[in-house]
C-alpha cells in the first residue's frame, strides 16, 4: 500500500518539541539516512514516512495535498488558506509553538486604543499624507480578513518578510500585524497592541488534509497516531 | 470565461466606432493609456480593498502592479505626464480593456475583462455645467448605438455636505460625518455618538495630557504632548505626526463640553439619507426637510435645482431621472455627483454606463494639487447585451 506522508517541522524549536512530543507518545522519530537530510520515519509505524519541511511550507504542502498530515502553527495554515476549516482536520492543539497574531501601533498613539480609533486617525491622516497608512505584515490574508471583518478598509499593506517590528520606527510602515508571544519585542520598539487587535491566538497543531489521497489503511494509520498523540501529555 | 466569437468582437468594433464617433465631435481627444498601472496610485485612493477584485502582480524587479480596473485613474496619470500645470483644460475619450477579478465567478455581464468607452474631462471653471455636458454625452453615445429605453440615477456627495452646513453643527462632527458616509454601519453608529454622549472618548485621554493641550492651537498642543510623552520616555516613531493627533485629541475634547446633536437635526440627516426617488419628487421632500434646518435651506436646495436645471438643459428628459441621496456610497473616490445608466434586462448591480465627479483623484495620481474632473464610461459589452436583446 501507499504511505502516509506525515510533514514536521525541519528546523529549530519547532522541530525539536514536535520530537520530544511524539516521544512521549510512545512514538520515537528518527532521520532516515545522513543526518541532515530530510526523510523520516517513525519506528512501529512501517507505513509513516516522515518529510522534515520548514514550517511555512508545511501549510502549502497540507494546501495542495502532496503530504497527509503535518505539525505547524494555527497562524501559518490561516493565513496561508481562508477556509483552512473544510479544507483541514484540526486532530490537536499541541501546547507549544505559541504566538499570537496582533496589531500594534506605535505606544505614542495615545489616542488610539482600538480599531474604531484607528480607523478615525485614518482619514486625517489621509488627509495629511496623501495615502492611507501603511500596515507591515507577513500576514497579508489573516490582516485583510481581520480588517474586512472590522469594516476597517482604510490602510495599505506592505509585505514585510523579517524584522517587521522596526518596520514603525523606519518609517516603511505607520503599524503592523505582527506575532507576538510575551509582547516584549514590541515594547521594545516602541508599540503596543490595540485593545480589540488579537487576530489569533496560536500554536503547534496537529493537523490532516482532506486534499490528499486517503485509503482506509490510511485513516488507520492516522488513528493510530492521533490515538498515541492523545494519551501523551502536552508538554 | 467562454472564448470571445469572432462575431462578438466584431460587434463590438462597430459599437465602439459609434460610441467613439459621438465623443471625439464633442470635442474629446481619443487617447489610450497603458493597461499596465503601478498599483500604488489605486491603492491609495481605494484602500486595501481594491486587491479584492484587481489583478495586482509583482514584476520581476519587485516593482507593484496592476491590470487597470478602470480608465479614469489611467486618463489621469496621462493628462499630468503631458501638461505641468495639471489644471490645464482637457477633454478625452477611450475604447480600451479593464480588468476585475470577480469573486462569484465571471460571466456575461461581470466579465473579468471587458472593454469601457469613456470620457473624462478635467480643469473646467463651470464644474457643474461640464457635469451635466458629460451625463449628457454619456447617453447621446449610448442612444447612437441604438440603446433606447434607459433610466439614469444620480446621487451627490456635494448635496450631502450641504445638508450637514444646513443643520449646523461643529465642523469637526461634519468632517466626520462625511468621512464616514462611505460605511453606514460607522456612520449610523457616529450619528449615535453624536445625538448621545459626545463626551465619552475624552473620559479615556488621560488628565495629565488634557493639561497640555491648548483648545484651538494645534501648535501650542502638539509642543505639550511633545512634552507630556518626553516626561514618559515614550518615543515618537513613524510618519504619522504630533500635529496630526494633537488635532485629534483637540476635537475628542471639545466634545467633552459640547451639548450632544439634537434629536430634531440628527433625525433630519437620517432622512436626508433615505430620501429615493423621481428626481423632481426627490427635490421636494428634500426641501421639506430642509424647511426645519436650523441653517435654513439655503446652498443645498439651490445646489439640487442647479443641477437639475443643468440636466434639463442639456437636454436629458427629467422623468427619467431618480436621486438617490445614499447612492455613491460605495465609489470612494467620488467627490460631487455620481451616476450611473441602468438599461431594462440587466440587474441593479449591472449599470450600463456610470460615473461622476473626482476632484480629489487628480492629486493623489501625481498632481500637485486638486483638479475639477468629471468623467463617465460605458460597460460596452453589457451594451451590446442589452442590444441584441440577450441575457439579463
Amino acid at each position: 500500500m501507499s504511505k502516509l506522508t506525515l510533514a514536521i517541522p525541519s528546523k529549530g524549536r519547532l522541530m525539536e518539541q514536535t520530537t520530544e512530543m511524539f516521544g512521549r507518545a510512545g512514538l520515537t522519530v528518527s532521520k532516515v539516512g545522513h543526518a541532515r537530510g530530510y526523510r523520516g520515519e517513525i519506528v512501529g509505524l512501517p507505513d509513516v514516512d516522515v518529510a522534515y519541511v520548514s514550517s511555512s511550507e508545511i501549510a502549502a504542502a497540507l494546501k495542495s495535498g502532496s503530504v497527509h498530515m503535518g505539525i505547524t502553527g494555527e497562524d501559518l495554515v490561516r493565513e496561508s488558506m481562508s477556509d483552512a476549516d473544510t479544507r483541514l482536520l484540526f486532530l490537536k492543539k499541541l501546547g507549544f509553538g505559541f504566538a499570537d497574531v496582533v496589531v500594534a501601533v506605535p505606544q505614542w498613539w495615545i489616542d488610539v486604543a482600538t480599531i474604531g480609533d484607528l480607523e478615525a486617525a485614518s482619514l486625517p491622516f489621509r488627509r495629511v499624507h496623501g495615502r492611507w497608512p501603511r500596515v507591515a505584515t507577513k500576514y497579508m490574508n489573516l490582516t485583510r480578513r481581520f480588517f474586512a471583518s472590522k469594516g476597517f478598509g482604510d490602510y495599505r499593506i506592505v509585505e514585510s518578510l523579517g524584522a517587521t517590528e522596526g518596520t514603525c520606527s523606519s518609517g516603511t510602515a505607520e503599524l503592523i500585524v505582527d506575532i507576538t508571544t510575551t509582547g516584549e519585542t514590541l515594547r521594545a520598539n516602541g508599540l503596543k497592541i490595540l485593545d480589540d487587535g488579537v487576530i489569533l491566538k496560536s500554536e503547534a497543531n496537529l493537523l490532516a488534509t482532506n486534499a490528499a489521497q486517503w485509503t482506509p489503511e490510511l485513516e488507520a494509520v492516522r488513528a493510530q497516531i492521533v490515538k498515541a498523540m492523545q494519551h501523551s501529555a502536552s508538554g | 470565461m467562454a472564448a470571445e466569437s469572432a462575431q462578438q468582437f466584431a460587434a463590438l468594433e462597430a459599437q465602439a466606432q459609434v460610441l467613439m464617433s459621438v465623443f471625439t465631435k464633442a470635442g474629446h481627444e481619443s487617447v489610450a493609456p497603458s493597461v499596465i498601472q503601478p498599483a500604488d496610485v489605486f491603492l491609495d485612493v481605494i484602500g486595501e480593498s481594491l486587491r479584492a477584485r484587481t489583478y495586482v502582480f509583482t514584476d520581476p524587479d519587485g516593482a507593484e502592479l496592476c491590470l487597470r480596473p478602470d480608465l479614469t485613474v489611467p486618463a489621469c496619470r496621462l493628462h499630468i505626464a503631458r501638461y505641468a500645470d495639471p489644471a490645464t483644460p482637457a477633454k478625452y475619450c477611450y475604447n480600451g480593456p479593464a480588468f476585475r477579478f470577480q469573486p462569484q465567478g465571471a460571466d456575461d455581464t461581470h466579465p473579468r475583462e471587458f472593454r469601457q468607452a469613456g470620457v473624462e474631462r478635467f480643469g473646467d471653471r463651470d464644474a457643474a455645467a461640464a457635469e451635466a455636458d458629460t451625463i449628457a454625452l454619456i447617453l447621446k453615445a449610448l442612444e447612437a448605438a441604438g440603446l433606447k429605453s434607459w433610466s439614469l440615477q444620480i446621487g451627490d456627495l456635494g448635496l450631502f455636505r450641504a445638508v450637514l452646513d444646513a443643520v449646523q453643527m461643529p465642523v469637526r462632527w461634519q468632517k466626520r460625518l462625511s468621512d464616514v458616509f462611505w460605511q453606514p454601519d460607522a456612520f449610523r453608529a457616529e450619528l449615535q455618538r453624536l445625538t448621545t454622549a459626545p463626551g465619552a472618548a475624552a473620559k479615556a485621554v488621560p488628565a495629565d495630557l488634557v493639561a497640555v493641550l491648548k483648545a484651538g492651537d494645534i501648535a501650542a498642543s502638539a509642543a505639550g504632548i511633545h512634552q507630556y510623552l518626553d516626561a514618559k520616555a515614550i518615543e515618537v516613531i513613524g510618519t504619522r505626526t504630533v500635529e496630526e493627533m494633537a488635532e485629534r485629541l483637540l476635537d475628542v475634547i471639545a466634545d467633552r463640553s459640547a451639548p450632544p446633536l439634537d434629536a430634531a437635526s440628527a433625525a433630519l440627516i437620517e432622512a436626508y439619507v433615505r430620501v429615493k426617488g423621481p428626481a423632481k419628487s426627490a427635490g421636494e421632500a428634500i426641501a421639506k426637510l430642509l424647511a426645519g434646518a436650523k441653517g435654513g435651506t439655503g446652498a443645498a436646495l439651490d445646489a439640487y435645482d442647479r443641477r437639475l436645471a443643468l440636466l434639463a438643459n442639456a437636454g436629458i428628459p427629467l422623468d427619467r431621472v431618480t436621486f438617490s441621496a445614499e447612492f455613491g456610497r460605495s465609489l470612494e473616490y467620488y467627490t460631487g455627483i455620481v451616476f450611473e445608466v441602468h438599461a431594462p434586462g440587466l440587474s441593479a448591480v449591472s449599470p450600463v454606463a456610470g460615473g461622476g465627479r473626482y476632484d480629489g483623484l487628480m492629486r493623489a495620481a501625481g498632481a500637485d494639487r486638486d483638479v475639477t474632473a468629471v468623467g463617465g464610461a460605458i460597460h460596452t459589452e453589457r451594451l451590446l447585451s442589452v442590444l441584441k436583446g440577450g441575457r439579463s
